[in-house]
């Protein structure tokens, strides 16, 4: 309408982006810890012995990454010393609170089951496998619920927000492993004999086959998303546009979409690179690049328009 | 007050039904508005509102081209929502809604995680860069306990805010929202604001098309 192409905001206070990369970063490390923590426990169920160093991996690397996950929160509070009062005054309708108690128990349960992958104690370490799966499940998806629970931002406020986290935290965990299963095959190559490094690198190759898979799956899942906001009502037209060809395209369609999908998507599917350890190297670290970059799209972009102005 | 839109006679039945707590609300009547942000400096001045930001502003929006333009104005608050997502979502409960349906926040407990301020439909929230925690609108809370309205009430010229008990059905506030078309920000957020708008402008208040 022409009329309304005359319209312009005069005066308004300036609009302010209240959680920022340090929030990102923080559902980016969560998402890797549960992602290598389900994968752990997972390839030790399998109880066979060519996943036996996977599952130590990714024992070690899920409590790691999930200690100094938190501290980023922490860092980010305006009175950092007042953190304790979120295991004191609880609010059960805040997101926040349910993961106050996830963020502890989470680790406590990770730590548990480490010692008892590395002592060897086979029922045991099952057992608090098992306990932490549903833990990492919720201590990624409560990050989703954060977000989609703050109804006044198009991008955030949609079931779809666990579920995309929880995807993405599959795919970054698998990357993450692979990278560092990789790299510990090549530090360690030496004394092996050929056929020992070609299973090693069949166990890799199984890894890139699960995580081709888990990308489509977010693949699908953002398309999905995307296309119901573009259609939606006109905040979220207005997001979709921002991540699709304002500001947030480059990180959106350029890293997330290109660089950390359809990139490693090619290298992992292509008979002539898919069995290469180099090629599987590069295209996870893509792929965790990928899941960064989707987390600023995602925090930063998702508070990127002004609500009053 | 739920049914506001609706009929006259069933919303003073539920008004009478809660006689004895007071609701309280505003009406900002935008035909009487003239953009002088009288209301914003008393803010400032009565809640020692830093510098670079606001508990209360007008935003000032412009359409048409000379002959045919004009100015719109609509003074932002806390609409201290009936749902306010703000409380819903505060992890340690430093926000609060008190019985007579003010959203405060406990500035001794706030930790400053900003989800509320992420929440808030209306970007009505921010750091206070001195007392480093969240803070907002308090419709004046400290005055109306005293039995004074609120600073930008008392301070506007041409009676355009006006402040009341919505749970008396003879407040002019009442009389007003029964008399008049009115408008809340932002509806669908199903938050049910208790500041209501009479003229509100649709590209003022929608921000966008
Ligand atoms: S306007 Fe925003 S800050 Fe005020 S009560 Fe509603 S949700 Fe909370
Ligand atoms: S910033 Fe303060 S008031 Fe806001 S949600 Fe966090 S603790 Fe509550």
């Amino acid at each position: 309408m022409e009329i309304f192409e005359h319209s312009r905001t005069i005066y308004s206070v300036p609009h302010e982006i209240p959680l920022g990369v340090l929030i990102a970063v923080y559902f980016y490390l969560t998402v890797l810890s549960a992602g290598s923590f389900v994968i752990s426990v997972v390839a030790n169920l399998l109880g066979l012995t060519q996943y036996k160093p996977i599952a130590k991996i990714t024992a070690v690397l899920a409590p790691l990454l999930l200690m100094i996950a938190p501290l980023n929160l922490i860092i980010d509070l305006e009175q950092k010393p007042r953190f304790w009062e979120l295991f004191v005054f609880l609010n059960p309708t805040s997101p926040i609170t349910w993961g106050s108690f996830l963020l502890t128990l989470y680790p406590l349960s990770a730590i548990i089951y480490a010692y008892f992958v590395f002592t060897g104690n086979k029922s045991l370490s099952r057992l608090f496998g098992i306990i932490g799966i549903p833990l990492a499940i919720s201590v990624h998806g409560y990050t989703g619920f954060i977000l989609a629970l703050a109804k006044g931002r198009a991008l955030w406020n949609t079931f779809l927000m666990p579920v995309l986290f929880l995807v993405s935290a599959m795919v970054s965990g698998i990357a993450l492993v692979i990278i560092v299963y990789i790299g510990k095959l090549w530090w360690f190559s030496k004394g092996k004999s050929p056929e020992e490094m070609e299973k090693e690198k069949g166990l890799v190759s199984n890894m890139c086959g699960i995580l081709v898979g888990s990308i489509v799956t977010d693949l699908f899942l953002i398309f999905c998303d995307v296309a119901v906001l573009m259609t939606s009502i006109s905040e979220a037209k207005e997001v979709a546009h921002l991540i699709t060809m304002g500001k947030f395209a480059p990180y959106f369609l350029g890293v997330e979409l290109f660089m950390g999908g359809v990139i490693p998507l090619i290298l992992l599917t292509t008979p002539a690179t898919k069995r290469n350890l180099g090629v599987q190297f590069a295209a996870s670290l893509l792929v965790m690049a990928g899941i960064m970059a989707m987390r600023y799209v995602v925090v930063v972009g998702g508070q990127y328009i002004p609500l009053s102005m | 007050m739920k049914n506001l839109e609706g009929e006259h006679n069933q919303n003073s039945d539920s008004v009478h039904s809660k006689e004895t707590k007071p609701c309280y609300g505003m009406v900002i009547d935008l035909r009487r508005c003239i953009g002088c942000h009288a209301c914003s400096v008393a803010c400032k001045a009565e809640n020692k509102v830093p510098l670079s930001v606001f508990r209360s502003w007008v935003k000032i929006t412009e359409r048409g081209a000379f002959p045919n333009a004009r100015r719109y104005f609509l003074p932002l608050l806390c609409n201290h929502c009936e749902h306010p997502i703000c409380v819903i979502n505060c992890p340690v409960k430093a926000s609060y809604k008190r019985d007579d349906g003010i959203v405060l926040i406990d500035y001794d407990k706030c930790i400053g995680c900003k989800y509320c301020i992420a929440s808030c439909p209306y970007e009505i929230r921010f750091v206070n860069p001195e007392r480093r925690t969240v803070e907002k609108c308090t419709f004046c809370a400290h005055r109306i306990d005293k039995g004074y309205l609120p600073s930008c009430v008392n301070a506007c010229p041409t009676t355009a805010r006006i402040f009341g008990d919505l749970n008396d059905p003879d407040s002019e506030v009442s009389k007003l929202l029964a008399n008049n078309p009115v408008q809340v920000l932002k509806r669908e957020m199903g938050t049910e604001p208790r500041v209501f708008y009479i003229g509100a402008d649709l590209f003022a208040m929608k921000e966008r098309f």
